[in-house]
């Protein structure tokens, strides 16, 4: 059977479907009429995203500048070309899908799931490369500490991110939860950057990185929670 | 004016409070709309209560639509989440009612389903839900790729796929029921 025949076949059993009663559509319309007055439209895509940006950059800066910018001291302008230009990067890309995980209809880039994956590994390729010290001094103790601090500086990025964009619909709460998620965690790695002076590669590596997994999952789980919240409440 | 290019005006207008904007667009899209409730669903009575939904829906969140973005996606974009909403719900609710056996002398219900509601579901019946909204949009509704992976919240190499594998499914169903008994009207 020939991919024609099978259109054809859609079409005619479309076409044949039945029509809505106009009772519905008058139902409908009565429905809207009382509530019905202007709105104003969401802000451009990019001006949001700018405001995401600029959210994270501030929350991040100014955790680290009140805990101590002992982090980029220490490190070498090179060290410092790799890693906060490929944080910026990231930071734009999960702004701007969380924007279009809150307009229905926009156009999606990359899946939340593979956002997260490619900022771990882009940070993890950066970081191994960055970083000689493999010494692993108070390993959990220190890197726990790392790992609280990254994601308490994650807590109101997701916040005022949600504030920025609570205007929004999002159509896949959990998705739109785990991208909140990673653009919160990713701002909490930018102030581990700026603060953190322990240079020792497996503690950036496991604990700097974790915050965004970990972020990206408190993110998802929270939608999916308020979500089936809001489905009780319906009943 | 092409068809997008209309709908972009009367969204601007309903935005704007037009009320008459909102009625057309209802009527110009709720057949749409309840036909893709239709080919999930195949009862009239859901696909009714959906579209109802889907309106109030489209209402209050009006304001997220943008001027110069297309308009179908974002309709369908919100039809899909009220058509994942309310199966999520009718399953919670499936779960925690009790089966209460119908008394005998109560009449039997009216049947919800026509044939041509029917013989939609029928026809897409095997196929998975993903692949099925997906040949809905593109093959009956006629949206572009790019309008499908936007309306999907996907990409369009998804959707590609989505599609190829949905028709290979329906290739293989109505081969082995016989084409000329398709073709004769009828699917069953």
């Amino acid at each position: 059977m020939k991919e024609r025949e099978i259109d054809e076949l859609l079409a005619r059993v479309a076409k044949d479907a039945p029509a809505v009663s106009p009772a519905l559509l008058e139902s409908i319309a009565g429905s809207i009429k009382l509530s019905m007055r202007p709105v104003r439209p969401m802000l451009p895509a990019w001006l949001l995203t700018a405001g995401l940006i600029l959210i994270a950059a501030a929350v991040a800066l100014a955790g680290a500048a009140r805990a101590g910018l002992y982090g980029i001291e220490r490190l070498t302008a090179f060290e410092r070309g790799l890693i906060f230009p490929a944080l910026v990067l990231l930071l734009w890309a999960a702004a701007a899908e969380f924007v279009a995980s809150m307009v229905p209809g926009s156009r999606r880039r990359i899946h939340p799931g593979v956002l997260l994956a490619i900022s771990c590994l882009a940070l993890m390729g950066i970081f191994g490369g960055v970083f000689r010290d493999y010494h692993t001094t108070h390993f959990v103790s220190a890197g726990i500490a790392c790992l609280v601090a990254g994601l308490a500086h994650a807590i109101p990025v997701a916040f005022l991110s949600w504030l920025l964009l609570r205007r929004g619909f999002a159509v896949n709460p959990v998705a739109a939860g785990a991208v909140a998620g990673t653009l919160a965690g990713l701002a909490g790695v930018t102030m581990l950057e700026l603060h953190c002076p322990n240079f020792q590669l497996l503690h950036i590596l496991v604990w700097h990185t974790a915050v965004l997994p970990v972020a990206a999952a408190a993110g998802a789980l929270l939608a999916w929670a308020l979500q089936l919240r809001a489905g009780f409440r319906y009943r | 004016m092409s068809p997008d290019g209309n709908l972009e005006i009367l969204m601007a207008a309903y935005q704007g409070g037009d009320f008459d904007a909102a009625t057309m667009l209802i009527e110009q899209l709720s057949p749409q709309l309840h036909r893709f409730f239709v080919g999930q669903l195949a009862s009239r009575k859901d696909a009714d209560d959906l579209l109802q939904e889907t309106w109030l829906l489209i209402h209050k969140v009006r304001h997220t639509y943008r001027a110069g973005e297309p308009v179908m996606p974002w309709f369908y974009g919100i039809a899909r989440h009220v058509r994942v909403d309310h199966y999520r719900k009718t399953s919670r609710v499936a779960l925690y009612e009790e089966q209460v056996e119908a008394p005998s002398e109560l009449p039997a219900p009216m049947p919800e389903t026509t044939s041509s509601t029917a013989e939609m579901a029928e026809l897409l019946a095997p196929l998975p839900e993903s692949q099925r909204e997906v040949i809905l949009m593109l093959k009956v509704e006629g949206m572009s790729l790019d309008e499908v992976a936007r309306a999907t919240s996907s990409t369009v190499g998804s959707v590609k796929q989505k599609a190829h594998r949905g028709y290979e499914r329906l290739r293989e169903r109505l081969t082995a029921m016989g084409l000329s008994q398709v073709r004769g009207g009828g699917l069953s």
